[in-house]
């Protein structure tokens, strides 16, 4: 399957009623000054804050679009990758990972946590991926090399069963 | 499999879509100009965005943003791989469920996962990759809609009155001829040779907002006769109406245009525009300074003339046949009465302010107000849904940036309320002072100066909690904010106006904007405010709180903002201001010094100096001040019916910038007029250091007319222009003083 859309959300440790999300946005320009994001053209933060269950806040960046994003009123940290990678799909999923889980420890010291046996995985790209038991059969091995890769080979993957209209997407937790 | 193997598209547009590829790769083989497949992409809605020149001040330094393309451009000065924003126009704001489905996909895999509804009833994705647009537009395609023509220099979005059809006021319901105004000006060859783009609006009636057919090049207001008995459907046809940075106020052309003289007309006066229109200086060429130029009746007789020899064309009427048909919508649900219990909490708040009822028993319109008009792929998708349910195809985007559900049958409204909380879209407040209206300002707009969205946002934030305990005075008061001069979020017809620009103060750039009062909303956007002064923008929730409360206190019974404003006068607003123009300095609070959402210390953009220490030229900056003084008493005695003096005023403030700006190089200049100028256009024009990045020397020339020729008669009108455009002038003279300060400085540090 040519999937590069691939989309990785990490989930908060505290409740997202914790955090009022805009405090980030300073955050996220203090990465832009330092270039905190290695392999990435970082360009510019955008505040969706007031848009419900939305992509909170927005970190452009050329090759992927980073956000603290509350879908279904779940904070977490979306990585959406939108530039090609390489390798097999099952390493590129590894590879958007990695970018999250990397973009995620970059909040700790703003005492924001990212758990790390909990993941969202899915694909933005009806095209290439449309939401249907073929892609989902994919998509869940290659998700459970993926984190075989990393050395979570513990964690199991099951499929988010969604509207077909919806982008496919699976889960890795305990 | 491709996307163009995939989809069935209708061949005309996809052979329209296959042409873009095509150039998109002659463009990146090099064998096309980049100012023309800049235009070419224009004409595909496909829109630059800030930083697309690959540089950007991250609130320390002006940094390079390294794309992997740096040398391959999609325009003048326009990185191929800098994201940009993508337009997609919805005639009249007609969208379908199906439709809503696709923008939400679109949204998802090429922009931000947010759909964002404009001040003219389209649709914009930002940080779009244009190597995805082809896919993006055939995907709009196979669900009919074009982004064709959508920017650039063509007819734009052809808007309407989002309750037409259903409208208690209405003389008829205008869709269709919106509809075939719309599709037969698209592509028209006849519409290929202007200078700049071409604005078309339709109204029902001529006192609501809805049209907003003044401010329009081309505006349309349903009237109805009757002939010996027989039902007559026509138009009264406006032109030369817009806002932009100097606004002018639609001419009427005709009380009466026959609905089969509709399109022909439309036709005759984009030819006359095309052909005796400005081409070389933008800043002069729409319909309005055409109309200016000549005059209405000038302008009318060339039209007509051109009307009686242009060849017939069966699609001028063709489409009347059936427009009864045309326009007619199928409700989805019975007629029903509301119920006089089950209202879920919340439910009466937003009946009062978000339902509208239909002239037609039993049926009501339902506004779904979207915050800063931006609504998520998610919501998108869950809303197509809920219309399904409710009111199938029948939806319509608004000018106020909202989202339309029309034909709702009245006892389903408590149900439609639940469902459209619980994807968080059951907010109250549309059309209301808390429904802030923004165009995208500095948070996308390359012209952007200071952030209209994010101010909007804190506005909404601050008076959410308590606008509906507000008196019905207060609430219904109209709030829009426009990043810059160029009026995209319509700051010249809100009851209270904000446009972006910027001051330096303690030698730091402070974002500011300029209160403009007295718009008019209503009789389809009636007449225009002025800029009264301008307030730091961390202040400007302070300001707004004091100008409801002081409306709120001493508004007579039945009095509008706009009598209370002109009753009160100047004076008073200005003392009002002057309380909310001071700041601490940066080292006792910097926050005054960073633009609202943005921590980032403000700049104007790209300037390639930082914000620090810039070196302060002191007697320009009391030139400036005193210039600004001079147009605001030019606006008492144009309050006073003083024409010619507030005419006066408005030169000298002028001259007074102007005069400023010269003295930093030539300290004695005379106050003779003549040298003024003379010396202003050596030293400041010729050497293009007055030129806006954007709007080139547009300013200057306001400034070199005034002077050269003097109004030989003054009316309100003209003078109301003179000084807006003393205004703009003054702030490009604030510009230019920036641009010379830093660098200065530059020098200083080399």
């Amino acid at each position: 399957m040519q999937l590069d859309r691939i989309g990785v959300k990490l989930f908060a440790v505290e409740p997202d009623s914790k955090f009022d999300i805009r405090s980030f946005i300073p955050v996220f320009h203090s990465w832009i000054q330092r270039h905190s994001m290695p392999d990435h053209l970082l360009i510019d933060v955008h505040d969706y804050s007031h848009i419900h269950h939305g992509p909170g806040i927005l970190l452009v960046a050329h090759q992927a679009n980073l956000s603290l994003d509350q879908a279904e009123g779940r904070l977490g940290l979306l990585y959406l990758r939108k530039q090609p990678l390489e390798g097999a799909l099952d390493h590129r999923i590894a590879t958007v990972l990695t970018y999250a889980l990397q973009a995620g420890r970059l909040f700790e010291p703003e005492g924001l946590r990212f758990k790390d046996d909990e993941f969202l995985v899915f694909a933005n790209d009806r095209l290439n991926a449309p939401n249907d038991e073929n892609t989902s059969q994919s998509l869940t091995q290659a998700t459970s090399a993926a984190l075989s890769r990393l050395g979570r080979s513990g964690l199991r993957v099951t499929v988010n069963r969604s509207s077909p209209k919806e982008r496919i997407s699976v889960t890795a937790h305990k | 499999m491709l996307w163009k193997e995939r989809l069935h598209i209708e061949p005309q547009l996809a052979e329209e879509i296959d042409v873009f590829e095509t150039e998109m790769r002659l463009r990146k083989e090099g064998k096309l100009d980049p100012k023309v497949f800049g235009e070419t992409r224009l004409r595909r809605g496909i829109y630059g965005q800030r930083y697309d020149n690959g540089h950007r001040n991250n609130g320390v330094r002006v940094e390079d943003l390294h794309y992997p393309n740096p040398c391959l451009t999609k325009g003048p000065d326009t990185l191929w791989d800098a994201p940009g924003m993508q337009r997609i126009k919805i005639p009249f704001g007609g969208v379908t469920p199906s439709q809503m489905d696709t923008l939400a996909d679109l949204a998802e895999e090429y922009s931000d996962s947010v759909i964002h509804v404009t001040t003219r009833q389209d649709f914009q994705f930002h940080f779009v990759q244009i190597d995805d647009t082809p896919d993006l537009m055939r995907r709009l395609a196979a669900v009919g809609i074009t982004t064709r023509e959508a920017c650039g220099n063509s007819v734009r979005n052809v808007t309407a009155c989002p309750l037409a059809g259903i409208c208690r006021d209405e003389a008829f319901d205008v869709t269709p001829y919106a509809k075939a105004c719309s599709k037969f000006l698209l592509g028209h060859p006849d519409t290929q040779g202007f200078g700049r783009k071409f604005k078309i609006a339709f109204s029902g009636c001529a006192h609501e907002a809805c049209g907003l057919v003044n401010m329009h090049d081309m505006g349309a207001i349903a009237v109805k006769r009757v002939e010996k008995g027989i039902p007559i459907r026509g138009f009264e046809l406006y032109v030369g109406g817009g806002l932009g940075s100097v606004p002018h106020q639609a001419k009427l052309f005709t009380t009466f245009l026959l609905e089969e003289e509709l399109l022909p007309t439309a036709q005759a006066i984009a030819r006359v525009f095309a052909r005796l229109g400005e081409k070389k200086d933008r800043a002069k060429a729409r319909v309005k300074f055409l109309v200016a130029r000549l005059g209405i009746e000038e302008f009318r007789e060339l039209v007509l003339e051109e009307r009686r020899n242009m060849p017939e064309d069966s699609r001028w009427t063709n489409y009347l046949a059936d427009v009864d048909q045309a326009g007619r919508e199928t409700p989805l649900q019975p007629p029903s009465a509301m119920p006089l219990t089950d209202r879920p909490h919340g439910f009466e708040d937003w009946f009062s302010t978000n339902v509208y009822k239909q002239r037609h028993d039993g049926y009501v319109a339902v506004n779904v107000t979207l915050p800063l008009g931006d609504i998520s792929s998610w919501q998108m998708r869950r809303l197509a849904d809920i219309a399904r349910r409710f009111c199938g195809d029948n939806v319509r985007t608004t000018v106020e940036q909202n989202i339309l559900m029309r034909w709702v049958s009245e006892g389903e409204l408590p149900e439609l309320y639940r469902q459209l909380q619980s994807i968080g879209l059951g907010d109250p407040g549309a059309g209301t002072i808390v429904d802030a209206v923004a165009c995208p300002g500095t948070d996308t707009c390359k012209l952007g100066i200071a952030s209209s969205r994010g101010l909007a946002g804190e506005i909404r934030r601050r008076l959410a909690t308590n606008a509906l305990q507000m008196d019905e005075a207060v609430k219904n008061l109209r709030i829009k904010i426009s990043g810059c001069f160029n009026s995209c979020g319509q700051h010249h017809v809100a009851d209270i106006g904000f446009y972006g620009t910027s001051r330096t103060i303690d030698n730091h750039k402070v974002p500011h904007f300029q209160v403009v009062l007295g718009g008019k909303w209503r009789d389809n956007a009636g007449s225009y405010g002025l800029a009264i002064g301008s307030v730091p923008s961390k202040r400007v929730p302070e300001l707004v709180d004091r100008l409801t409360q002081r409306f709120l206190k001493d508004r007579k019974r039945g009095e509008s903002f706009q009598e209370f404003v002109q009753r009160i006068g100047k004076l008073e607003l200005r003392d009002m201001l002057d309380r909310c123009s001071k700041i601490p300095s940066y080292h006792a609070d910097p926050s005054y010094y960073s633009d609202w959402g943005d921590p980032r210390v403000f700049s104007l953009g790209d300037m390639g100096v930082g914000e620090c220490a810039g070196e302060v030229v002191p007697v320009v900056q009391f030139d400036l001040v005193a210039a600004e003084r001079m147009v605001f008493e030019g606006q008492l005695e144009m309050d006073r019916g003083r024409y010619a003096e507030a005419d006066a005023l408005a030169y000298r403030a002028m001259l007074q910038a102007a005069r400023g700006l010269v003295k930093i190089e030539f300290q004695d200049v005379p106050e003779d007029p003549e040298i003024i100028v003379a010396e202003f256009r050596r030293r400041f024009f010729d050497t293009a250091i007055f030129q806006d990045q954007y709007a080139g020397g547009k300013f200057a020339q306001y400034f070199f007319q005034r002077h050269a020729s003097p109004p030989k008669q003054h009316s309100r009108d003209q003078v109301h222009r003179t000084i807006e455009e003393a205004q703009l002038f003054i702030e490009a003279a604030y510009a230019c003083n920036d641009r010379i300060t830093a660098r200065r400085v530059g020098a200083a540090y080399i």
